[in-house]
């Protein structure tokens, strides 16, 4: 009766995508921190941030392609609501 | 019974339904980033409605059981809801959804609404007309583990953001950069919720109308309903439950940019998880749970346990008082005409007393905003550079007044 599967599935992506997206998101905000104080390689840090946070752009546009029933049909070729 | 008149009530009393559900899950995607200041509380209603609007317009798939399964909908076997017992069911979800708003209890709309049609389906048909295996599966399991699920994902993201972000060197970490993360983790939040929750509203007008024979049952849903369910979710959410969101942004605990971020992408991954992998968990619940985990994951960071035990209490109310509502509305019904009458007319009392009590203590836009200022105004940090321009004035000062002493004194 009770799919203790489905939920143990539904914890696990839970946590792997949540801590994903904020794993990304957190270096880009430590290497614009980074560049903000070393008169150094500025340039490097600041390309590094902007590429974390693309990291984390795309994965929530990933959530976006799921959340839109027409997107996900057409760029995954199903539509998984329920 | 007179059809037409209680098919229009269903309808009516179904948009005020979706309009509540609107206005009571606003705090969950917009309370934590309004209660970090990263967006304004206006702009933030603003952008969830809009969101809604889309999302209700984008979902395609509309339930084919009002109750999923939880009251026997069997065509041979089990009952038939018929649109009195649909009518009784919202009433019961629409009540405890206006008496959670008044307490500002974050609740779930649609436990809310399978509560009132348990309620209806046991006074119209029996105890055994309810499926208690799919209630205890589908409503009583994800209770639990929804607050479970988002808050322990909360707690890892926060722990994770801080230790990510912390500097060896001690100079300033410039975490209010998870504000700009904010606005697009709870967009998301917003965007799902009108995907999902809009679709309930019309499913119940279209089972509705086809069970009164005003609609085919193989044709799909109309764009009339398709429209008025997604503004009137979109309504409620710009109206904005500002007492959820002041209970959800600074009751549970004092929500700072990382944290909210960190719950914000909890809360989306843990229903876009749930919606496509089979196992549905309440948005509010999960919401609940992501911000109580966040405000464990931050080092001094403080959880308001007496709030969080009375909406746990509220979740535990939600089915059984949406039950009670709905049978006696139910019961009320069988009068015949008579009785839908007396049931709309009950109904629309409780609904303007509750509203006149919440006109008592106003909770609007400005009282939310002013309250986050002053928490912002307490803990102001002044930035090295403020300190130090303020040491130097006030070195400054007391340089001027020895030497305003000593020429007083010579």
């Amino acid at each position: 009766m009770i799919d203790w599967s489905a939920f143990g599935i539904v914890a696990v992506v839970t946590w792997i995508s949540a801590m994903l997206i904020v794993t990304a998101y957190s270096f880009g905000v430590r290497l614009l921190a980074v560049a903000k104080d070393d008169a150094r390689s500025t340039g490097l840090s600041k390309a590094g941030a902007y590429f974390c946070f693309a990291v984390a752009g795309l994965i929530v546009a990933f959530g976006v392609v799921l959340i839109v029933p027409q997107l996900s049909e057409a760029l995954l070729g199903f539509s998984s609501s329920h | 019974m007179d059809l037409t008149l209680i098919v229009v009530l269903v309808i009516a009393l179904a948009l005020f339904f979706d309009f509540t559900n609107g206005f009571h899950d606003t705090a969950n995607a917009m309370a934590t980033p309004i209660a970090t200041g990263a967006i304004s509380p206006k702009k933030a209603v603003a952008l969830a409605a809009i969101l809604n609007l889309v999302g209700a317009f984008l979902s395609t798939e509309v339930a084919k059981t009002i109750s999923g399964g939880i009251i026997n909908e069997d065509p041979t076997t089990g009952v038939a809801i018929g649109p009195a017992m649909i009518f009784a069911g919202l009433m019961g979800a629409v009540i405890w959804n206006l008496l959670t708003w008044l307490l500002g209890l974050p609740s779930s709309s649609s436990h809310a609404l399978f509560g009132g049609l348990v309620g209806a389906a046991i006074v119209g048909a029996g105890f055994a007309s309810v499926n208690y295996g799919v209630l205890v599966s589908k409503v009583l399991l994800p209770a639990v583990c929804a607050p479970v699920i988002a808050g322990v994902s909360a707690y890892l993201c926060t722990k994770l953001a801080y230790a990510i972000t912390k500097r060896q060197s001690g100079s300033s970490p410039k975490r209010g950069g998870f504000r700009y993360g904010q606005i697009f983790s709870s967009s998301l939040v917003a965007l799902s919720h009108g995907t999902n929750d809009a679709q309930k509203t019309m499913g119940i007008i279209t089972l509705t109308l086809v069970a009164s024979g005003l609609q085919d049952s193989d044709s799909g849903v109309h764009l009339w309903v398709v429209a008025a369910c997604a503004f009137a979710i979109a309504l409620g959410t710009y109206t904005g439950g500002w007492r959820i969101i002041q209970t959800m942004g600074s009751g549970l605990t004092d929500v700072k940019p990382a944290q909210g971020f960190a719950a914000e992408v909890s809360t989306a991954s843990a229903i876009l998880a749930s919606s496509h992998l089979g196992f549905a968990l309440s948005t509010t619940q999960v919401a609940s749970g992501s911000v109580i985990g966040s405000g464990l994951g931050r080092k001094g960071g403080e959880v308001r346990w007496g709030t969080a035990g009375r909406i746990a209490l509220g979740w535990l109310f939600t089915l059984p008082a949406a039950a009670i509502v709905g049978g006696l509305a139910a019961w009320i019904t069988h009068l015949g005409t008579v009785g839908v009458v007396i049931v709309a007319v009950l109904g629309l009392a409780a609904m303007l007393s509750i509203w006149f009590v919440s006109r008592k203590q106003p909770h609007g836009a400005e009282t939310t905003m002013s309250d986050i200022d002053n928490s912002g105004a307490a803990v102001n940090i002044l930035t090295k550079k403020q300190r130090r321009a303020k040491a130097k004035a006030q070195a400054q000062q007391a340089r001027v007044a020895a030497a305003q002493k000593e020429a007083d004194n010579s």
